[in-house]
């Protein structure tokens, strides 16, 4: 029988939430890539987007504000045969934990990261979050916004991330194909979800990103895509950085790069730690049957004999 | 055999080749048979400043090292200047001749608060501010000058370009001729240093051989002492010590970030990640290594031991106290969700940056209380680099039993001092295995149906389980109930309990010596073999001592403790900090407040000798506290 990806638990997410379709999105994919109860897991941090781990029949951790990344590294680099999922705000991925956003892309662990992108931090009230503009206003800010954004595609991209894209919550269809996508990639992958926030954020409504976000993928020769035989990936991230860019008049979603090339950091593990993608941490034994230890510190460390 | 029992302080610029000059000297001193402690004292720089080595070499086991020293050797004219206070009658300060010219205007390496206090020195007592001044100083002290004339000795030994390239072996050599070491074991030190880099060795056997002709020449030549040669033996640092004891205990995931002196531990790991096993069959079963990964920051270091936890390996960190400050919150995570972890904390000299290379022991409050919250820990202490070993092994164990944070505390000292280690003993400590969690039905991680308070842990990829830093109900899901709050709290606290039910009285604390002796020196960490040989000493002179000997400050030993203070005709609490730490502690916990204190905090080691006058002081002139001063 097909495992049943949602818990039973009351979700306290406020009506009209684009994280509903984003957790939709979630629970369709891990479904169609027919995935077993111990096949994934789920990370978060704080803030609203740090509940879906409780909402998904997978082990979960809904760990520290901005560290859901480095949690989910230490699971993933000690099993590196689990799909590591991170739910994250924009708040809890881009400010608090942006440098382990930023490290994340230069390690390229295998981690499929969904940053819940609605530009205001809504558990505390709807102050502004990283991705607001400079100089909006939302209904429940006392001035206009004295902070400029932050583009979290651009950054994603210079970064290092091997798959960078971007979803609509309210096009969960869309959406879930980019999360499977994601969840093939070998390295790290970032989608940003730009979903409303109906109680705080009165301007970037449904209605608003319905009108602006456009799929790169409906145009003629659009091709992400980076391997081995690429002949110019520069010329992809030049087009990647432009559209990264987009914004005031049309808003692209769909998938930015996808740079195969780029080792994960398992397999520059793998280079160093015998049999470690074979048994890794997690696996190993410590100890023989008499439960002594099984390691020969004076041989292992036979450098330091005199 | 002659005796030996030999105390040499050797210095020079840091980066300057003084590691390989204080490797010579311990490997010989191996070689030949003896035992060997060292420890190492630098500034926070790469290149320059002033560095140096304090070595003792004995037949017989040494607990610590005495000053002043019998052997004082410079590399260069800041070893001199700074270690002014650091010769006595007979005293032998081996230099190059040809510091005699240097001025201590031209010495800027050396900090100006120390320069200052020089200068002051040298112009009370009428002598010239250069290093015919301070030796001439020395000689009013009782020092012995041996001047070697270091470039000619090389030219002599080698046709290289940059003769002082070789000065460190030079150093070394002399200092052991003159000690009375044979050369042999001087040239398989060097041999052992260098490995197979043939060109290298070649040159420095030369400068050997010479350095040794030229001491029979000017009759400086020691009286060859008897070798004793033993085999397999390995000559460790409290670094290496808590590494070693981490890949025997299980450990299979370290994070850390760079940070003086925890790095070394972390470096040393990545230098082993593929680990040699014990026979064949144990190939197959363990077949693997260590995975080291270097974080973007301390916080993250936690975090991903953290996350790997979850997935049933063992894993841990290692830091120092500005990285730990920044690990609080990720603490109480792991109190808070029962995750099995190990922090091995390097302490050094604080607050905030402080004496970021140097010894202190103030960070004993900090690791008993970081994180906000209640939640149970265990925070154990090393006090010889074979403590790190097994309790590295022990505090994997902990981790993984009762399911929550464990910190290990390794002072500075202790983790850049060098000891020799006769044996390992594989079999000293059990590896302790967390049962498997029952596949059937619905599995309830932080279940209450337990009496110590352990819910059996599962892992990530084998169970479905929730964490939360909310509290939470027996699935691990975010609750606020009342009821079910009081209940986790509780069973959270059962665990330590258990622990301290347990963990048997010598993991905790020991008395060592005679329980009637009157005084009772109460210390910890690093200071354990100089209170032990300090005890000795007194005994000398009439003062009969006994040491308790912490080493478990939570759960902490009230009952034994409590016995041995009350029973005592005088306590003195021995450490390496201003307010009395585990004075503090003993006093919380079982309301006896020690009085008497011998504490250090200038950063530098503490010596027997300085306990010894520090115990005298007390017990005699009824002096409250005295505050060490040793070391350059």
């Amino acid at each position: 029988m097909a495992h049943n990806f949602r818990t039973d638990l009351a979700i306290d997410w406020c009506p009209g939430c684009g994280d509903f379709g984003i957790l939709t999105a979630i629970t369709q994919a891990l479904s169609e890539m027919n995935y077993g109860p111990n096949d994934a897991v789920v990370i978060s941090g704080i803030g609203c987007s740090g509940k879906t781990p409780h909402y998904i029949n997978l082990a979960g951790a809904h760990t520290l504000h901005g560290r859901s990344i480095p949690y989910a590294t230490g699971v993933k680099l000690a099993n590196p045969k689990l799909k590591v999922l991170v739910t994250g705000g924009d708040g809890d991925l881009l400010s608090i934990g942006a440098g382990h956003f930023v490290a994340e892309g230069r390690r390229n662990t295998g981690l499929t990261i969904i940053l819940f992108d609605n530009e205001v931090y809504g558990l505390t009230k709807g102050q502004a979050a990283p991705t607001m503009p400079l100089g909006m206003q939302t209904k429940s800010l006392t001035r206009p916004n004295i902070y400029n954004k932050v583009n979290p595609v651009a950054l994603a991209i210079a970064a290092g991330y091997s798959f960078v894209a971007r979803g609509f919550s309210f096009d969960t269809k869309q959406l879930k194909e980019i999360i499977k996508r994601a969840l093939m990639n070998d390295g790290s992958s970032l989608i940003d979800v730009l979903q409303p926030c109906p109680t705080y954020n009165n301007i970037n409504t449904m209605e608003f990103y319905r009108k602006k976000v456009y799929k790169l993928e409906d145009e003629k020769g659009w091709d992400p895509v980076i391997t081995e035989a690429t002949k110019d990936p520069m010329e992809k991230y030049r087009i990647a950085g432009e559209r990264a860019l987009e914004w005031d008049e049309k808003i692209p979603t769909g998938v930015f790069i996808e740079n195969r090339v780029i080792p994960s950091f398992t397999k520059r593990l793998n280079e160093n730690i015998p049999n470690y993608l074979t048994n890794p941490p997690s696996e190993q034994q410590v100890s023989d049957k008499d439960g002594y230890t099984i390691v020969d510190p004076v041989e292992t460390f036979s450098d330091k004999t005199v | 055999m002659s005796k030996l029992d030999v105390n040499i302080i050797i210095g020079g610029p840091q980066g300057g080749g003084i590691d390989t000059s204080a490797a010579l000297l311990s490997r010989a001193f191996a070689f030949s048979g003896f035992e060997v402690l060292s420890t190492r004292e630098f500034h926070s720089n790469i290149k320059g400043r002033h560095s140096y080595v304090h070595l003792r070499a004995m037949d017989g086991k040494i607990y610590g090292l005495r000053y002043p020293p019998n052997i004082l050797v410079a590399l260069d004219p800041d070893t001199i200047f700074e270690h002014f206070e650091d010769v006595a009658s007979g005293t032998k300060i081996i230099y190059d001749s040809a510091f005699q010219s240097s001025e201590l205007s031209q010495a800027r390496m050396i900090m100006r608060d120390t320069a200052a206090r020089i200068k002051t020195l040298l112009e009370s007592n009428n002598l010239s501010k250069n290093i015919a001044g301070m030796l001439e100083y020395m000689k009013s002290r009782g020092g012995i000058l041996i001047p070697i004339p270091f470039e000619q000795i090389v030219r002599e030994a080698v046709d290289d370009g940059v003769p002082t390239r070789y000065f460190n072996t030079l150093g070394g050599a002399i200092t052991l001729s003159i000690i009375g070491i044979d050369i042999d074991s001087t040239k398989d030190a060097i041999k052992h240093i260098f490995g197979n880099k043939e060109k290298v060795i070649t040159p420095n056997l030369e400068v050997i051989d010479r350095a040794y002709s030229y001491a029979e020449e000017n009759k400086m030549a020691g009286k060859a002492i008897e070798k004793n040669a033993k085999k397999n033996r390995m000559l460790l640092t409290g670094n290496d010590g808590a590494a070693i004891g981490k890949l025997m205990g299980g450990l299979r995931f370290q994070t850390y970030y760079p940070i003086t002196p925890a790095s070394d531990e972390s470096t040393i790991l990545e230098e082993h990640e593929a680990i040699r096993w014990i026979n064949e069959e144990n190939e197959t079963l363990g077949k693997g290594g260590v995975a080291v990964v270097q974080t973007e920051d301390e916080i993250s270091a936690i975090a991903m031991a953290s996350g790997a936890a979850l997935t049933g390996a063992r894993s841990a960190t290692a830091t120092s106290g500005p990285g730990f400050s920044l690990m609080a919150e990720a603490i109480s995570f792991a109190g808070m969700d029962e995750i099995p972890l190990v922090v091995t904390f390097y302490q050094r000299g604080g607050p905030s940056t402080g004496l970021p290379t140097r010894n202190g022991q103030a960070d004993l409050l900090f690791a008993l209380n970081t994180g906000h919250g209640e939640f149970p820990r265990i925070v154990l202490s090393s006090g010889d680099v074979p403590e790190c070993i097994y309790d590295s092994v022990k505090a994997l164990n902990y981790a993984q039993k009762y399911q929550l944070p464990v910190i290990h505390l390794i002072d500075k000292n202790l983790a850049n001092t060098t000891e020799v280690v006769d044996t390992i003993d594989v079999k000293a400590v059990k590896i302790y295995n967390r049962e498997n969690v029952s596949e059937k039905g619905t599995y309830f991680r932080y279940t209450l149906d337990t009496e110590n308070g352990i819910s059996p842990m599962g892992r990530f990829g084998k169970q479905i389980f929730w964490l939360t830093g909310d509290e939470h109900d027996e699935l691990g899901h975010v609750t606020e109930d009342p009821v079910m709050r009081d209940r986790q709290m509780e069973k959270r606290f059962r665990k330590l309990e258990t622990a301290s039910n347990e963990i048997p009285i010598e993991d905790k604390a020991t008395l060592i010596g005679d329980s009637s002796n009157d005084v009772t020196l109460v210390t910890w960490g690093s200071q354990k073999g100089p209170c032990i040989e300090a005890s000795a000493e007194l005994m000398k002179k009439g003062i009969r001592c006994k040491i308790l000997y912490l080493k478990m400050f939570n759960p902490f030993p009230s009952e034994f403790v409590s016995k041995i203070l009350g029973e005592s005709k005088l306590n003195i609490m021995i450490e390496s900090n201003m307010l009395g730490q585990a004075a503090q502690v003993i006093r919380m916990n079982t309301g006896i407040d020690i009085e008497r204190r011998i504490l250090k905090y200038n950063g530098r080691h503490v010596t027997v000798d300085e306990i010894v006058e520090a115990v005298e002081n007390i017990v005699k002139n009824g002096i409250k506290k005295v505050v060490l001063t040793n070391g350059a």
